[in-house]
């Protein structure tokens, strides 16, 4: 998968810093600012989490933060919404797999 | 998936349109009945995915108007928001959604 580089509209893709996160514990980088779901859609991340009673694999659906559809564990806490949580610096972000668990007190 | 019933209508409690017509079928018409026996609409997204569709269901299943089934009024909080913004002043989630 790559980035829109070119918009029809937005035009073109602004430089903005990379940061590092930690995706299932294996270093990548997104762009600083963006949306969790954003940068692991870039790095060719196909399932978000797997579904609790069929095992099935999820990932973004509505992007704008209602569905739940998209959440992982970020930083030990579970059902995070990656579509509107923006990537920091060291995140450690997992597949949640159900309902995920607690790693963090919070 | 063995037919065109069998796909999820809440997506986040996995409950199929095959299942959701069956209680419709059984004589529970409003909404909340269906989230009652399904748990459609129980899941961490509380409804705001499947409930209109669910509606949409009953409405074209039962033959009474959509205005009538869908639900009057919504549970605080409209929005998903942490705990923690009920007991502290602070950033708050809730313009992000």
């Amino acid at each position: 998968m790559q980035r829109i580089i070119e918009h029809p509209v937005l035009g073109p893709l602004p430089d903005v810093p990379m940061v590092k996160i930690i995706v299932d514990g294996e270093p990548m980088e997104a762009r600083e600012g963006e949306m969790i779901a954003a940068a692991l859609i870039a790095t060719g991340k196909k399932y978000f989490r797997k579904t609790i009673k069929t095992h099935e694999p999820r990932g973004i659906y509505c992007g704008i933060g209602r569905c739940t559809d998209c959440v992982m564990t970020v930083n030990g806490i579970p059902n995070v919404r990656t579509c509107i949580t923006p990537v920091e610096d060291g995140m450690v972000i997992e597949t949640q797999m159900g309902y995920g668990v607690w790693k963090q007190e919070q | 998936m063995a037919d065109d019933k069998d796909f999820f209508i809440c997506r986040c409690e996995e409950v199929t349109l095959r299942e959701i017509e069956e209680v419709i079928d059984e004589g529970y018409h409003t909404i909340d009945d269906v989230k009652r026996i399904t748990r459609a609409g129980m899941g961490l997204c509380q409804g705001r995915s499947c409930g209109k569709v669910i509606a949409r269901i009953i409405s074209q299943k039962t033959g009474k108007p959509l205005e009538e089934v869908l639900q009057t009024s919504y549970r605080f909080p409209v929005r998903t928001e942490k705990l923690k913004a009920l007991e502290e002043e602070g950033p708050s989630d809730a313009e992000n959604n």
